[in-house]
């Protein structure tokens, strides 16, 4: 031990010593104000208070004097609230006993249980509930447009158009910054075809009879039926016209030129696959973004005028795309079918490439940073669930 | 510890290699949902390449716009709406200009009268988003007063191309005309073509005429006329409009006649004796055979496609209902079970299901059912839908639909088997018991 540590030492401990016992830790007392007293009798005490704090208004005040018990005390509200002769419940005879509790009967096995349904008799011609006895399923209402989602129709002067858009107006006065644009809304659509045998005759009653005083049987009556509402426009129909893509849209397919077609043949006969560029993978499509793709192609895969043979095959195409979410249509192909002839696929497979082609048009809303993940689409176009609608 | 990093390497290999390929692939999706529309046709008026053409170039495209905007699967886009003109039938057609109206497919053509007086057809048609002709052209050839059968066999061609099924449009439908009040009406069998033009009428109206049935290759017609006072079946050539009676014994009643699929057979009903009972005769020699010797009624007997079996209509549950048979006879299988009366079945061309007339809850349908009785369909609900018959093509039926009252009339109606597309035949007057004819040659 040198002495340097010998001096730091000390010096450590003297000032923690001074730390500890020189009231570094203490903190300073809160300041405070100093009041002289004196010492004063209870009597002084009394007659100081009396003179200073009792209130003078306080004698002044006409306290009603505490009832007394005589000739003008008010009766009591409670005799006065039970005096009306007619809230009196009339006389009853004696009451009856109360049913001496019987034991309980034994349970039944189930066997013995009836299973059937309790007979309904239906009401009299002048006698009605208060809530429709039967609630007939609701029909669709008939639509010339089949869809899966029905849609309400739209206002008289609103274009039809795949998608909804509100009606942009120059407005007197404003500066106008926005074209014109005329209000769409699609078509109307039912869900199902709905024949003449179906459709009902006539929804307005007939009659409206009086409506009984109350309820038979409340536990009956059946919930109401959902109404048919409208389904919310899908994702597709909603988006605005899908912005350009951040990434430069490639015009057309580039014709290839020969240098490289032959590189390609290169690459491919050496395996090494075709060079291609650098692009963005990016992570899969979420099935949001799948199921966006599969609405706006299903909004134009009409099966109207497909033959019944046709109706029962199903195709599987090849849908190359662009960068900008456009279909390559002339590369678009039928890869197999399956459930109909040769005839009734080339059916099914154009009116397949007539709903890509034409809901493609304007591209599809698929997120060019996943480019990679869906240049080559293979649809399968199933119409099994479209036959019987 | 080297075995435990083997394990490892192996579980993380194969939990990669899914996904490895799966990102290598195309993507994948499945379409089941689509929707039903007409799809909108553009049928711009066909070029006429000589003057005298230039009448028949705009009727006969307007003939084929209202065959396949009849069928209710095509919507035609007015004229007023086309951006192009199609001027010259080789000129290249602009897609551009027809797909900013929405025009799905398109059917060009050009008209000429040659030297001999006959009207030459050449037509296109084309799916106008794909940018490419939908098979070949054709061309053509007809007399003058047949511009409306080349107009419907355009129209077929156009409904076969896009549809993938045969069109009905150049086919004949034969009738009862009627006229007069409801309880002297006369009745007349006519003829006319699907569309409710060139009627022509077969016979006079001095007997009672019912249940005219077309052969099968339409050349002659069966119907049940009233002449002798008892019903007797006759057949008559539609040519030359000649008939004659079918034999049958002295006062029995023979009626609902119907063809074989070869045209050589005719079933029919004969009540004998108070029981009616089903009867196959062979044409060429007058020769019937008992088919049904059961006590209650069967009629309205119907051939199957291929001749096989029968379907037709008998009371012997105790009410009404469709049953199956041979054609030869035996034991028959009843295939209606709904509530009602069921009655005049057909069997359709395609062999798949039965058209039927069926009463119920006091209102007629016309509706169609699976030859095992299996997912029946009813079209309509009227005061009284009787007698459907299948278009050649098997997708349309057309029946009778009589209004109620003293004031009411017989009308010919169209439905799809879908149930959609109600449509009203036009005929002059009223008209009932239609028989559809085949696609003629």
């Amino acid at each position: 031990m040198n002495t340097g540590q010998i001096i730091s030492g000390a010096g450590h401990l003297a000032l923690i010593g001074w730390a500890l016992f020189g009231g570094a830790f203490r903190s300073d007392p809160p300041p405070f104000e100093v009041v002289e007293a004196m010492a004063i009798s209870s009597e002084d005490y009394a007659a100081i208070l009396a003179a200073s704090t009792a209130p003078e208004a306080v004698a002044n005040v006409n306290t009603p004097e505490p009832p007394a018990p005589g000739e003008n005390a008010p009766a009591l509200a409670s005799e006065a609230d039970s005096a009306p002769a007619q809230s009196q419940p009339p006389a009853n005879p004696a009451p009856p006993p109360d049913p001496v509790p019987s034991p309980p009967e034994p349970v039944p096995a189930p066997a013995e249980v009836a299973d059937t349904a309790p007979e309904v008799t239906p009401p009299a011609e002048d006698v009605a509930a208060l809530v429709p006895q039967v609630s007939p399923r609701p029909q669709p209402r008939p639509a010339p447009r089949v869809a899966p989602e029905p849609v309400a129709p739209s206002e008289p002067d609103v274009r039809v158009d795949e998608v909804t858009r509100p009606e942009v107006a120059p407005d007197a006065g404003a500066v106008v910054e926005e074209a014109p644009q005329e209000a769409t809304a699609p078509e109307e659509a039912a869900t199902e075809i709905v024949t003449e045998a179906e459709r009902p005759r006539d929804p307005a009653p007939t009659s409206s009879p009086r409506p009984r005083a109350r309820p038979a049987v409340a536990a009956a009556r059946p919930d109401p039926a959902p109404a048919p509402t409208p389904a919310p426009p899908t994702e597709a129909a909603t988006r605005p016209a899908p912005a350009p893509a951040p990434t430069p849209a490639p015009a057309p397919t580039p014709p290839a030129t020969d240098r490289g077609a032959v590189s390609d043949a290169l690459a491919a006969a050496l395996g090494q696959g075709t060079p291609t560029p650098e692009r963005p993978a990016g992570p899969p499509l979420t099935a949001g973004e799948k199921d966006a793709l599969r609405v706006a192609v299903q909004r134009c895969w009409n099966v109207g005028s497909l033959s019944s043979e046709a109706l029962a095959t199903t195709v599987v195409v090849s849908v190359p795309m662009f960068e900008n979410g456009k279909p390559d249509t002339g590369g678009i192909r039928m890869l197999n079918h399956s459930g109909g002839s040769a005839a009734a696929a080339q059916q099914a497979y154009e009116a397949a490439r007539r709903a890509i082609i034409r809901c493609g048009n304007d591209g599809f809303n698929l997120p060019p940073e996943k480019f990679e993940q869906w240049r080559d689409i293979e649809m399968t176009f199933n119409p099994e669930r479209m036959r019987i609608k | 510890m080297m075995r435990s990093l083997l394990t490892l390497l192996a579980a993380l290999t194969l939990w990669a290699a899914p996904a490895t390929s799966q990102q290598g692939g195309p993507l994948r999706l499945e379409i089941t949902e689509g929707v039903i529309e007409p799809m909108p046709v553009a049928v711009p008026d066909f070029v006429a390449d000589t003057p005298a053409a230039q009448e028949f170039a705009r009727n006969i495209a307007r003939v084929i716009a209202a065959d396949l905007t009849g069928t209710g699967l095509f919507r035609e886009i007015p004229a007023e709406a086309h951006i192009s003109r199609i001027t010259s039938f080789e000129s290249p057609v602009q897609f551009a200009d027809w797909r900013a109206i929405n025009a799905q497919a398109m059917v060009t053509g050009a008209v000429n009268v040659d030297g001999a007086g006959r009207v030459v057809v050449r037509f296109r048609i084309y799916d106008v988003f794909a940018g490419q002709e939908l098979g070949q052209g054709q061309q053509l050839v007809g007399q003058r007063d047949g511009w409306r059968r080349i107009a419907h066999k355009v129209a077929d061609q156009v409904y076969a191309r896009i549809t993938g099924e045969g069109g009905y449009f150049d086919s004949r439908v034969v009738f009862v005309s009627e006229s007069g009040p409801k309880n002297q009406r006369a009745k007349r069998l006519a003829i006319m073509d699907y569309d409710g033009a060139n009627i022509q009428f077969l016979t006079d109206a001095a007997s009672i005429v019912l249940a005219p049935r077309f052969s099968p290759t339409g050349d002659r017609v069966l119907y049940t006329s009233y002449e002798t006072g008892f019903p007797r079946i006759y057949v008559l050539d539609v040519a030359s409009v000649g008939r004659r009676a079918l034999p049958t014994l002295d006062g029995t009643m023979a009626f609902a006649p119907r063809f074989s699929p070869d045209g050589r057979t005719v079933l029919y009903s004969l009540t004998q004796g108070g029981n009616t009972d089903l009867y196959s005769m062979d044409i060429g020699s007058g020769a019937s055979t008992r088919l049904t010797t059961a006590p209650s009624i069967e009629t309205a007997p119907s051939y199957s496609p291929d001749g096989r079996q029968i379907v037709f209509e008998s009371d012997r549950s105790g009410t009404p209902q469709l049953y199956i048979m041979s054609a030869s006879g035996g034991e028959a299988r009843r295939i209606s079970f709904g509530e009602g009366r069921y009655g005049t079945p057909v069997w359709s061309p395609r062999g798949d299901l039965v058209a039927f007339t069926k009463q119920s809850k006091g209102r007629f349908h016309i509706g169609v059912m699976r030859v095992d009785g299996s997912e029946e369909r009813l079209l309509t609900a009227s005061f009284l839908d009787e007698g459907p018959t299948w278009a050649p093509n098997g997708r349309v039926i057309m029946f009778t639909r009589e209004t109620q009252g003293a004031q009411g009339e017989a009308r010919l109606y169209s439905v799809d088997i879908t149930g959609r597309n109600l449509r009203q035949v036009a005929t002059p007057g009223g008209a009932s018991d239609p028989s559809w004819g085949p696609l003629q040659n």
